[in-house]
Order: C-alpha cells, then sequence, then structure tokens
C-alpha cells in the first residue's frame, strides 16, 4: 500500500472528497464572471494596511497580482485536488513567506475571500448552497494549512540557519582563543615546554628557543631531560619529572641549570604542572625562567655591598687610628723640645712611656680590627655554662675592684652545657662585664639561666645608661668611650651571632642590661 | 689704631683625646698661649657661654656628646672674628659647608705641632698683636 501523502492525510482530515470536487467546479463554473472583482476588492483591502500593503512594489505588481488571484480563485474552485495542485499551493506560500507577508494578513486575506465567496454561493445557489459552502471551506482551510506549511518550513530553517550561525560563531571564537592562547604561549618571556607522556617535548615556545637555542623541529619528539642536558648526574630532575609523569599534579618549583645548542650553561627556574588540555598528548607543562642574568646581577650587588662595607670600616680603621698617631706625634714633639732643653728626665721617660701606650693602642686597635673583619673559625666543643661564668667573673675582678665597682654573679642552680667556642665566649663576657665596670655605676651582676634550647646570660649595671637608644652601638667603630677601638661591641656582636645567638640592651639612668642568648647546641656543620 | 687685646692670646682646646691635648695644650702654654682644655662637647658649649672668650678655638671634627661644627658655629656666633682651627682624622673628606664665611683652617691628625704654630703666627690677627706686644 503506498504511503498517504502530507496532502492526502489533510484532505482526509478535512473530509473533502470527489463530492465536493464536483460541487466546486460547478461552482467555479458559475461564479467565473464574479472573480476579478473579488481579487479587485482584496487588493483594495490591501491597501488600507500599511504592513500588508509595505511587500508590494507598485502598482504595476498590484495588477499582475490580482491576475494571479484570479488564477488562484479559479484553480481553487477547479475540482482537480492533486500532489500537483498541492504543490502549486505550497509555492504560493512560499512566496508569501519570502515576500514577508505577515501570517495575520494572510488568514485576515482569506477570511476576506471566503466571505465573497460564500456570499456568491448563497447569491448564486440560493436553497442548494449549502453543501457547496462546505465544500469552499474545506477547501479554503486546506489551501491555509498547506500555506501554513511554508511559513512552518521557513521558520524552521531559519532556527536552522540561525544554529548554524551560532556554531560558525563560536567556531571562530574558539578559533580566536586557541590562536591568543597559542600566541600568548609563543610570547610568553618565559621558556613553555609541553611534556608528554614519555617525558619527549611536544610543545617549545619561542623563549624556549631563544634561551636554549635550539629550533622548535630540532626538540620536538626528544627526551627533555636529554636534550637539554638537565641532569646533572644525581638523577634529581628525573626524579621530579617520572613523580610528576606518574602523579599528575602541581609540582615544586625546581632550579635546574639547563645547556644550550653552543653549550654554555644557563640557571633556570623551572615550575612544572600538569597540563589539563591534552593536545598534541601534552601532560606536562614545564614553564622556566632564565635567571642567570638575574643571578649575576645579584651577585654583582652584593660584592658592591662587601666593598661597600669594607670601604666603611676602612675608614672606620683610618679614623681610629689618627687619635694614637696623633698622641705619639705630640709626645715626640715634646721630647724633641725636651731633649734640646735638657729637660728633667724623668718627664721625657714619662712622655716616651706615652708614646709607647699610643703604639700599643694602635697595635691594639689593628688585631681588634682583624678579629672583626677576619675573625678565627669558631672552635666548638661542649662548654660548661658555670665555669665560664665563673671564669669571666674572675678575669673582670680586678678592673672591678680598681674602679670601686661591686661585681656579682648570679649562676643557674644546675649547670648546663653548650656548644660553643670557649675563648670567644668569655671574649663576649668579659666585654660586657667590662663595659658595665665602666659605665659609671657601683654594682654590676652577671647572670646565666637555661631555656628549652638557649641559655641567657644578662650582664647589669647600675650606671647613668646609653644616652641615645637609637644609637647604633653593636657598629664598629661607634663609640663614645674615651680610648675605646670602638670595636669592644662590634666584636661581641659578631661573635654571638656567628654562634647563631642573639644580643640586644635595655638601657635606662640607674639600669641597662645586655642581654645574650645562645643555642645549647650548634646545627651540624656548622 | 685698634687696641691690642691684654695678656697672651686665649685658646680653647676641644678633642676626646685628653692625654694627648692636655701635651697639645702644654707645648701652646710653652710658646705663650693661654690653653683650656675641654673634653666634650657640652663642656665646650659650657665654655663659650662665660666671658672671657678665646680667641682661638682648636677643635676636634668629632667630639663626644656634640660636633667641631656645632662648636665652632657657637663660638663664632660669640666672637665673629674668632680664629678656627679644626682637627680631623678624615683628611679626604670634604668639611661641612655650615662653618660661614670665614672657612676655618683644617689640619689632619698626627698634628704637626710646627704647622700648627705657623697657621696661629701667621693667620691670628690675636696672635700677630700678641707678638708686635711683646717686641715692643
Amino acid at each position: 500500500m503506498q504511503k498517504e501523502t502530507r496532502f492526502q492525510e489533510l484532505k482526509r482530515y478535512v473530509r473533502l472528497d470527489e463530492r465536493d470536487a464536483r460541487l466546486l467546479s460547478e461552482f467555479g463554473g458559475l461564479a467565473q464572471a464574479e472573480l476579478p472583482r473579488i481579487a479587485r476588492e482584496f487588493y483594495d483591502r490591501i491597501r488600507e494596511h500599511e504592513d500588508a500593503h509595505a511587500v508590494f512594489t507598485g502598482e504595476e505588481q498590484i495588477q499582475r497580482l490580482q491576475k494571479s488571484l484570479v488564477t488562484w480563485l479559479t484553480r481553487v474552485c477547479g475540482g482537480v485536488y492533486d500532489e500537483a495542485y498541492h504543490e502549486q499551493t505550497s509555492t504560493i506560500g512560499r512566496v508569501h513567506v519570502r515576500i514577508g507577508l505577515p501570517q495575520r494578513y494572510m488568514l485576515t486575506a482569506m477570511a476576506l475571500i471566503r466571505v465573497e465567496l460564500l456570499r456568491i454561493a448563497d447569491h448564486l445557489l440560493g436553497e442548494r448552497a449549502a453543501p457547496t459552502r462546505e465544500a469552499l471551506v474545506r477547501i479554503l482551510d486546506l489551501e491555509l494549512a498547506v500555506m501554513l506549511e511554508a511559513y512552518k518550513d521557513s521558520f524552521v530553517e531559519r532556527i536552522q540557519q540561525a544554529a548554524k550561525q551560532e556554531q560558525r560563531d563560536l567556531g571562530t571564537a574558539l578559533e580566536l582563543a586557541e590562536q591568543r592562547y597559542k600566541s600568548a604561549v609563543e610570547l610568553a618571556a618565559v621558556i613553555i615546554v609541553g611534556l608528554d607522556r614519555g617525558g619527549c617535548i611536544q610543545l617549545f615556545n619561542r623563549e624556549a628557543e631563544q634561551v636554549t637555542g635550539y629550533a622548535r623541529d630540532e626538540v620536538m619528539g626528544k627526551p627533555f631531560i636529554d636534550v637539554l642536558g638537565l641532569e646533572d648526574g644525581s638523577g634529581h630532575v628525573a626524579g621530579v619529572l617520572a613523580k610528576l609523569l606518574a602523579e599528575s599534579r602541581e609540582g615544586e618549583p625546581l632550579e635546574a641549570a639547563l645547556r644550550t645548542r653552543a653549550g654554555k650553561l644557563r640557571e633556570v627556574e623551572w615550575s612544572l604542572s600538569s597540563a589539563d588540555a591534552a593536545a598534541q598528548g601534552i601532560v606536562l607543562l614545564a614553564t622556566g625562567r632564565d635567571v642567570t642574568d638575574e643571578k649575576a646581577r645579584d651577585e654583582h650587588l652584593r660584592q658592591n655591598e662587601r666593598l661597600a662595607a669594607v670601604g666603611t670600616l676602612a675608614a672606620g680603621l683610618a679614623h681610629e687610628i689618627r687619635n694614637p698617631l696623633n698622641g705619639a706625634q705630640l709626645h715626640l714633639s715634646f721630647l724633641k723640645r725636651a731633649i734640646k732643653r735638657k729637660s728633667d728626665p724623668q718627664e721625657m721617660l714619662d712622655a716616651t712611656n706615652v708614646v709607647g701606650d699610643e703604639i700599643t693602642r694602635l697595635a691594639n686597635l689593628v688585631t681588634e680590627f682583624l678579629d672583626f673583619a677576619r675573625p678565627k673559625p669558631l672552635q666548638l666543643k661542649p662548654v660548661s655554662l658555670i665555669k665560664t661564668l665563673e671564669h669571666a667573673r674572675s678575669l673582670a675582678e680586678a678592673s672591678a675592684a680598681s674602679g670601686g665597682v661591686t661585681l656579682t654573679a648570679d649562676l643557674p642552680g644546675a649547670d648546663v652545657e653548650l656548644v660553643a667556642d670557649a675563648a670567644k665566649l668569655t671574649q663576649v663576657l668579659l666585654n660586657l662585664l667590662n663595659n658595665a665596670i665602666e659605665a659609671g655605676g657601683k654594682s654590676v651582676c652577671l647572670r646565666g639561666r637555661r631555656g628549652p634550647r638557649h641559655v641567657t646570660i644578662d650582664v647589669e649595671d647600675d650606671g647613668p645608661g646609653i644616652n641615645d637608644a637609637e644609637a647604633p652601638i653593636f657598629d664598629a667603630f661607634y663609640s663614645t668611650k674615651e680610648g675605646g677601638t670602638g670595636l669592644g661591641l662590634a666584636i661581641t656582636h659578631r661573635i654571638v651571632t656567628d654562634h647563631r645567638g642573639t644580643i640586644d640592651v635595655d638601657s635606662r639612668p640607674g639600669k641597662t642590661s645586655f642581654h645574650v642568648t645562645l643555642p645549647l647546641a650548634q646545627a651540624a656543620g656548622e | 689704631m685698634s687696641v691690642p687685646p691684654l695678656g697672651p692670646p686665649r685658646v680653647l682646646l676641644v678633642d676626646g683625646d685628653f692625654r694627648s691635648s692636655q701635651r697639645l695644650a702644654s707645648l701652646l702654654e710653652e710658646d705663650g698661649f693661654c690653653v683650656e682644655v675641654v673634653r666634650d662637647g657640652h663642656s665646650a658649649v659650657r665654655r663659650l657661654s662665660t666671658q672671657p672668650l678665646p680667641n682661638i678655638l682648636i677643635t676636634e671634627l668629632h667630639v663626644p656628646l656634640t660636633d667641631g661644627v656645632t662648636i665652632a658655629r657657637l663660638a663664632r656666633a660669640h666672637n665673629p672674628d674668632l680664629q678656627i682651627v679644626v682637627l680631623t682624622r678624615h683628611p679626604n673628606q670634604p668639611l661641612p659647608p655650615a662653618f660661614g664665611s670665614m672657612p676655618p683652617v683644617v689640619l689632619s691628625k698626627p698634628l704637626d705641632y710646627a704647622r700648627l704654630m705657623e697657621v696661629l703666627l701667621v693667620e691670628s690677627p690675636a696672635a700677630r698683636s700678641a707678638r708686635t706686644a711683646s717686641h715692643g
């Protein structure tokens, strides 16, 4: 059985049968003379409506369309409703769609025509008009249905086109994004290397080319580590890479020098991360920053700072040397004069003693300067805190007694052993004790205590205190003490920090306290 | 006609290195100067606010509790004709510009005593007057 066409199905739905066809054919013959009038009135009505009228290009077209309408009316009332008929109606519908005739006008126009035809039928057939009227209603609805299909087809087509356009736009956007991504990768000022699961290079950006000197096609598909000579023999880089390739996660920053095509080493800070987009089989992205020049600059800067510090120290030393030299010089001037006039020998002897003193002062200054500027390495050994404190106290006892200062030691209840350089530790305590004794007070206290991981040593005096709380008292050659080298506290500070300890001071009139902390143990290898 | 000052020229010597200052003072006194020695800025300022004012100020650039520039400025304010000699342990460093229109003589340590005498005798009006007076 042949499949029912859409038109056949529609005809069956409205019950347009052979009898209707015959009635319509008869009606067509009777109404022929009336049809041009219907067409004319039809287009006159359209002229009253702007949107509907807007689809026409001119009077000539309207004349032509009026004729077409007559032809159509003749066809509708022709009695032959086959597939050819259906095709012609579809064509008219498509024309309506093409010229942009709004659907509402097509429906209302059909109402207009329906009213006219029914009126004519009533007029011509009188009481016999009913079956013809039914046939007319059926065929006209059928017409409408078919023509509306054209709108539906057009609508679907438009949606499809819009979808296609959207697809095209999306494609363009994707392409654009990809291009941007590519150029971002390409033009980035960092080395970007994409690696596949085997650790072979699948992406090599311009910066990578520039730093390594390799062209992209020379390294594509080759093992990352081998090509760039990243391995220093320890297997570290390979280990990190293998782990990342296996586990696919963010890696730790990695410093590994690469060997350029020309054989030069460049220091590179790498950061390795898993690649989500598995384009070209890339599973790992290695981004690297060439820090060779930066490091050289830093080193240069450090060197400059060292030189500046050396300059400051040298200037300080030159400054300090001139006072003893001046003292010696003036006493020599005096001696010259005294010898000429044969002065009291005792007076001359005193002057030569002073010159000797000044020379000793110079020698001490130079020794201390070296102690500070280039100290001997620490001789670390287990040291008893109590013994060290007592030893320092006994050494300072004489100067305390001669200065009329009472020196007391406040020792810990149980002895504490710390790892330190005993001689240097004694030097620290002696420096602090002598400063305290000379601070202008009446008593000095040396106190030692242990903490969980460190010992604290305090040296307290009841003198007038340090004038300027902000004074850089631990700086070399900062001294307000007459006859001081200006290095005592600088050396003290250096010894304490060499032991990874800290030293600070609290000072107010009547109480000045130097506070030293030292770790109980020294880190291995230091 | 200017009236020559009475008595020997008065020198105020300011230096933290006290023993050397005393030796310098003894040499100057033998050579006819009347010298007072102070060892820090506070004492210098105190001395400069009492009469009679010195004719000559010899000060170290770095003295405890203040600096030679401050002392010299103060002394100059009290006595615009004051002769100033600055002793420095930084001979290569330029002097601060705060000394005003009459720049001081700068001598570096170790001090050449003969050079100091030259400066004091040749350049000091007070010293010249003293010499003229003593030589009749």
